[in-house]
């Protein structure tokens, strides 16, 4: 096996683009991607890209396709990953595969996604046997009214307060003024925070990611390929995936079999792992995290799960400031989901592109201070679960 | 009098004895599914041999929220919308089902609270028939 180096990354602003189509936000991203890389299409072997649900990919999902044809047609390779808001995970771990086990040295990665107006609809067919469909109708039970039963839970449990919640909110946008590439670049105050409309109690409108057009892509090269091009390459120190466990708590149709209580959201909590296993680093030497914040709820939830912080901590860091770019545990300092909106299939890729741009020092106004190694992980529909590791 | 109708055919009982959710369970590793499940699907089940089973009335609230906002499709609704409680519950049967929470008090739901089964109103078809779910309320 080879090492990997991310080589190049690149994004297409996020926001709502009407007049274009995702694969010109794929093009713009490529395009900036292989700049950074110094590496040009034809140079490109294999390209694993995101399937998107809502847009391009000729219906099928074919969006890595897309993206070939509209570069230039030179017959390589293409894989395209579905995997609900994984997918972008899930094509990094690919494109890290054919780089690794020395089949290609320069592969492109990719996700890019126009999202429909107003919130997810994931049941995509009217059948009794479709698990989503039944959840939809039979209860109705939105993508968000899901974050904020557990963030009701957590609240009882631990004592978290709205104000907690806001707050993580409002570091989130603190954290997006530096960021050119976010789509909300403005500060937000409390007061905003917490009189923003309630959307499904305990959440209100700012504490739940909008969804947005965006892409993202990086270059993926080999060691040897890397040396050609670079004296200071981001290595990719690990890339992991995973499916959530049978034991897993969480209802993800109508019902789960076994409700063994704190198993929650088991597949992040496997790729995540794996890969701190995978990269022989653990959570201590994460200089930041970029995690999938879908809710500031996830904020809380997740560094626990994984060992960042204790059961309970989680409150206290967000309290003392610890998750901003300065602070012990640095989290999300792109903006995160709150700042850009959820591109659901773009994020795994638009994570890799954030950490490398803060391992470089690249950051600006939200820049780490000496990151050396961080942590990206995306969580979606399916079950599905991503985690990646890189370091200078 | 209007016709009452269950939203899926099949999911739930009301029979002498009350509310009932149709699901089976696995003879083999005793694990419950609802619906019903042809195979059982825990990965240390040997033989997942399945009969039917019928779950509740008896349950424990694990967590809850409000769907303050209109869902999006499939979800249907009566006009005007009125923001509805929904819940994870415990059932004394080891099955951890989502219901919504009939209850005049949203916002003021805990984890831990009893709750009881029932069948009730989800919304109106085009026919003007009752279409009804299952649901919980607090006991
Ligand atoms: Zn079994």
């Amino acid at each position: 096996m080879t090492e990997v180096a991310v080589l190049g990354v690149g994004m297409h602003p996020f926001g709502k683009f009407e007049d274009k189509s995702v694969t010109d936000l794929c093009r713009s991203a490529v395009t900036a991607a292989l700049a950074d890389a110094g590496v040009s299409w034809r140079e490109v072997e294999a390209v694993a890209a995101a399937s998107s649900r809502f847009s391009g990919g000729k219906g099928w999902g074919l969006n890595g396709n897309d993206v070939v044809e509209d570069m230039g047609s030179t017959g390589i390779p293409v894989y395209n990953l579905s995997a609900g808001c994984s997918a972008g995970g899930n094509a990094f771990n690919i494109g890290c595969t054919l780089v690794a086990s020395g089949l290609h040295d320069v592969v492109l990665v990719v996700g890019g996604e126009k999202m429909p107006k107003g919130f997810i609809q994931t049941s995509g067919v009217e059948e009794a046997t479709d698990p989503e469909f039944l959840r939809q109708r039979c209860v109705g039970v939105s993508g968000p009214a899901f974050w904020g039963m557990l963030c009701r839970r957590r609240m009882e449990d631990f004592g978290t307060t709205e104000e907690h919640l806001a707050k993580i909110a409002v570091k989130a946008h603190a954290n997006s003024v530096h960021n050119p590439y976010a789509r909300f670049r403005k500060p937000f105050s409390m007061e905003q925070v917490l009189t923003s409309p309630m959307v499904c109690f305990p959440l209100r409108l700012y504490e739940i990611c909008p969804v947005s057009d965006g892409a993202a892509a990086a270059v993926l090269c080999s060691a040897r390929f890397a040396r050609q091009k670079t004296t200071k390459p981001v290595w990719v120190a690990s890339s992991a995936v995973a499916t959530a466990r049978f034991d897993d708590g969480i209802t993800r149709h109508v019902a789960a079999a076994s409700p063994t209580g704190p198993t929650l959201h088991s597949e992040a909590k496997i790729a995540v792992e794996k890969a701190f296993e995978r990269a022989g680093l653990g959570p201590r030497d994460m200089s930041l995290v970029e995690l999938q914040d879908n809710t500031v709820y996830y904020e809380l939830a997740f560094p626990e799960e994984w060992g960042l912080c204790a059961p309970g901590e989680a409150e206290r860091l967000v309290e003392r400031g610890e998750t901003g770019p300065t602070g012990r545990l640095p989290i999300n300092p792109s903006g995160g989901f709150q700042s850009f909106g959820e591109a659901t299939t773009a994020m795994g890729v638009f994570q890799v592109a954030e950490l490398t741009w803060q391992l470089r020092g690249e950051a600006g106004g939200r820049q780490v201070p000496q990151a050396k190694a961080g942590l990206g992980q995306t969580i979606g529909l399916g079950g599905n679960a991503t985690a990646v590791v890189l370091k200078r | 009098m209007t016709e009452r109708i269950p939203v899926i055919e099949g999911l739930f009982t009301e029979g002498p004895e009350g509310p009932r959710l149709l699901g089976s369970r696995c003879v083999t590793c005793a694990t419950p599914y609802f619906p019903k499940s042809l195979a059982c699907h825990n990965p240390s089940c040997t033989e997942g041999r399945m009969e039917d089973a019928a779950f509740g009335p008896r349950g424990v609230l694990f967590s809850s929220a409000v769907q303050n906002y209109p869902p999006p499709p499939p979800a249907k609704y009566d006009e005007p919308y009125r923001p509805y409680a929904v819940g994870m519950v415990d059932l004394a049967e080891g099955l951890r089902v989502l219901g919504r929470i009939d209850t005049p008090d949203p916002s003021a739901l805990r984890g831990g609270t009893p709750v009881e089964l029932s069948v009730g109103h989800l919304y109106r078809d085009t026919e003007g028939r009752d279409v009804v779910t299952w649901q919980f309320r607090p006991c």
